[in-house]
């Protein structure tokens, strides 16, 4: 065959060595916020009270942070890093001298962070909303996660950039190109936060001002809170549409399609913050409403990557000899933990996009906002499809980057994390679900209301909670187990690092999908159409700004 | 033995490797398992506002 040349590419041990530094932080803090998660269910159960005063919100503080921003931003930068160096070349010293200066700054952030949530002097949720004040140095510490992310996002466009310049006039590397638009996706996102911590939390959290303007700080936030969803799902997209065919032995479906596919979630993304802020006083339903607008044009990027993952499945299973409507989807290989574990994660989607869309339909989302609803609603995105991807794309990359092999027995094992996750995350999340439609609230430990009887329904609920919440602390034990052996135990060997091929691979991708000017222009053009007038709005028509509290 | 028993159970019929029909259904599916999870929530927004 003429790809198996290709396919045993390896990424460089130089390039291996910063992926697997962003792995360990990424799987501390899944290790950290796993058991916190556990905690939390437990606690919400009212059988089990936390020790030594612990307050409930601060370990929810560690967990929303660990796996929300700590988990996710290292392995994504960690996995792009190898996938950019896999397809576009080993990274240039300066490059690699400059994405680890990135993972650097980002760990130290996150170890200020932390240190001050773990002191109990941040106990103010992941999304640190303005009034609750936290200590200046929680600010200072995302700020430097921030920006060392930005810096080892330049690595990647450093390496892309030299690619297109060795390669005029051709199409870039499918997945050197969906890596770039995440990190560029990330950097216009970013700006928002960045926005409200420098110019807003940090001096007021110093006493250099005494008011901070809630709503502009909110609105800057969620500015940034949706595209951050985003930038977690496309690594997963990036493994369901160009890695898991090759894993099956099938093709992509289309390559322009995929890039197309990503450049509408650039597009989209990010000018639709207001949808988590629909019952939010002080902003324009109009506005509100051209927002729900352009959130409604995500679903189709999401449908056309369900079309093209259904359709490369039943490609792949026709090639085989399967026949009938549904007869592909037996012949898949279910006994590989590589394709296993992402397909319980894409499947998982369904239920995930389908809340989606009721959470964004403006009215209805009075029926579930700030229900528990919501927590069901992304561990099924987030906590289920992206990391059970993430996990999947480990039990190839950790041993490709240290020069191990999957084992038959931890592929086993990998197969067995996915359906306990999956099991777990049903009973979980579907109680979630339902409690929430019974107005059960989400970031709440436990509390009868007063012998509230409506209060009492959601009790049930919150058992199952408690049981899917330890089945998944299992899923978790395992995942760690198995990181631990591929990272330094399992035996010496050669584990491929898969990148499918398109179907038709003589029909290139059109060259203005690699037009930045172009696709940048119409991201700040969407961007600027969006937020302007409202938030000239906001600012005109502010209320006194508040004090700072803290609640713990 | 085996190979006159799997003679027996040839399928004459022949279908088009590169039929996407599944994908259809599959699609339809999808999309009626979203309209079915939405009209529901509707319906309970409709009787609580
Ligand atoms: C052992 C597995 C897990 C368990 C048992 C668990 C449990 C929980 C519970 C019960 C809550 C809500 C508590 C409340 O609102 O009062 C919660 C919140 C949250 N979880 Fe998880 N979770 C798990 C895994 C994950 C993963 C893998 C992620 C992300 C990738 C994640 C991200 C979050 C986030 C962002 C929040 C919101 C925190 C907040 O509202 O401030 N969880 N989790
Ligand atoms: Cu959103």
């Amino acid at each position: 065959m003429v790809n198996s040349a290709v396919s045993k590419i390896k990424v460089d041990p130089r390039d291996a060595k910063l992926s697997m530094a962003h792995f360990y932080v990424a799987f501390i803090a899944l290790a950290l916020g796993g058991l916190m998660g556990l905690l939390q269910t437990l606690v919400r159960s009212g059988k089990y009270e936390l020790p030594g005063g612990i307050g409930y919100y601060q370990i929810l503080t560690v967990h929303g942070v660990m796996m929300g921003l700590v988990l996710t931003t290292f392995f994504i930068m960690g996995f792009q890093y190898a996938a950019v160096s896999r397809t576009a070349g080993t990274h240039s010293n300066a490059a690699r001298r400059t994405g680890w200066i990135g993972f650097w700054t980002m760990t130290a952030g996150t170890a200020m962070a932390a240190t001050m949530v773990l002191l109990n002097k941040a106990s103010v949720l992941y999304t640190f909303y303005a009034p609750l004040q936290a200590h200046w140095i929680f600010y200072l510490g995302l700020t430097l996660v921030v920006v060392g992310s930005w810096i080892d996002g330049a690595a990647q466009i450093m390496t892309y950039a030299k690619w297109r310049k060795n390669n005029p006039g051709k199409p870039s590397p499918l997945l050197s190109f969906m890596a770039v638009i995440n990190t560029v996706l990330w950097i216009v996102a970013t700006l928002g936060v960045a926005a409200t911590v420098l110019f807003q939390l940090l001096p007021w959290s110093l006493g250099l001002v005494d008011t901070v303007d809630v709503l502009v700080s909110r609105t800057l936030f969620w500015y940034f809170g949706h595209p951050l969803v985003y930038f977690w799902l496309l690594p997963a997209y990036m493994c369901w549409y160009t890695i898991i065919p090759k894993i099956i032995g099938g093709k992509i479906f289309s390559d322009s399609l995929a890039r197309l596919s990503f450049i509408l979630f650039l597009l989209f993304s990010i000018p639709v913050g207001f949808h988590h802020q629909l019952t939010e006083p002080g902003i324009d339903p109009a506005w509100k409403f051209f927002q729900v607008v352009l959130t409604f044009m995500v679903v189709i990027p999401s449908l056309m990557t369900a079309f093209s993952l259904f359709a490369t499945f039943e490609r792949y299973g026709r090639s085989k000899g399967a026949t009938g409507l549904f007869g592909w989807f037996k012949v898949l290989p279910w006994g590989d933990a590589r394709f296993t574990v992402p397909f319980i994660g894409m499947a998982s989607f369904i239920p995930a996009g389908a809340g989606g869309i009721i959470n964004a339909s403006n009215q209805m989302d009075q029926v579930v906002h700030n229900t528990i609803w919501i927590t069901g609603h992304f561990h099924l995105t987030a906590a289920t499809s992206v990391v059970l991807t993430f996990f999947g794309i480990s039990y190839w990359l950790i041993p490709h980057l240290t020069g191990r092999k999957l084992t038959k027995a931890m592929n086993k094992l990998g197969i067995i994390q996915g359906w306990v996750w999956f099991i777990g995350m049903v009973f979980m999340s579907g109680a979630m679900h339902f409690e929430g439609l019974l107005g059960g609230p989400r970031r709440s430990a436990f509390s009868t209301y007063g012998g509230a009887k409506q209060a009492a329904e959601w009790i049930p609920y919150q058992i199952a909670q408690a049981v899917g919440g330890s089945i998944l602390f299992l899923g978790i034990i395992l995942v760690l187990i198995i990181f631990i052996n591929l990272a330094f135990f399992a035996p010496k060997g050669e584990e491929e690092f898969p990148v499918g091929e398109a179907e038709n691979p003589q029909e290139s991708a059109p060259m203005v999908f690699e037009n930045w000017k172009l696709w940048l222009g119409i991201t700040a053009a969407l961007i600027l159409f969006a937020y302007t007038i409202p938030f000239i709005d906001i600012i005109q028509n502010a209320p006194p700004g508040s004090k700072g509290f803290k609640t713990w | 033995m085996a190979k006159a028993e799997l003679k027996t159970k040839h399928k004459t019929e022949i279908e088009d490797s590169s039929s996407l029909k599944g994908t259809l259904a599959s699609v339809f599916l999808l999309g009626f398992f979203i309209i079915i999870t939405w009209v529901s929530v509707y319906y309970l927004f409709v009787e609580r506002f």
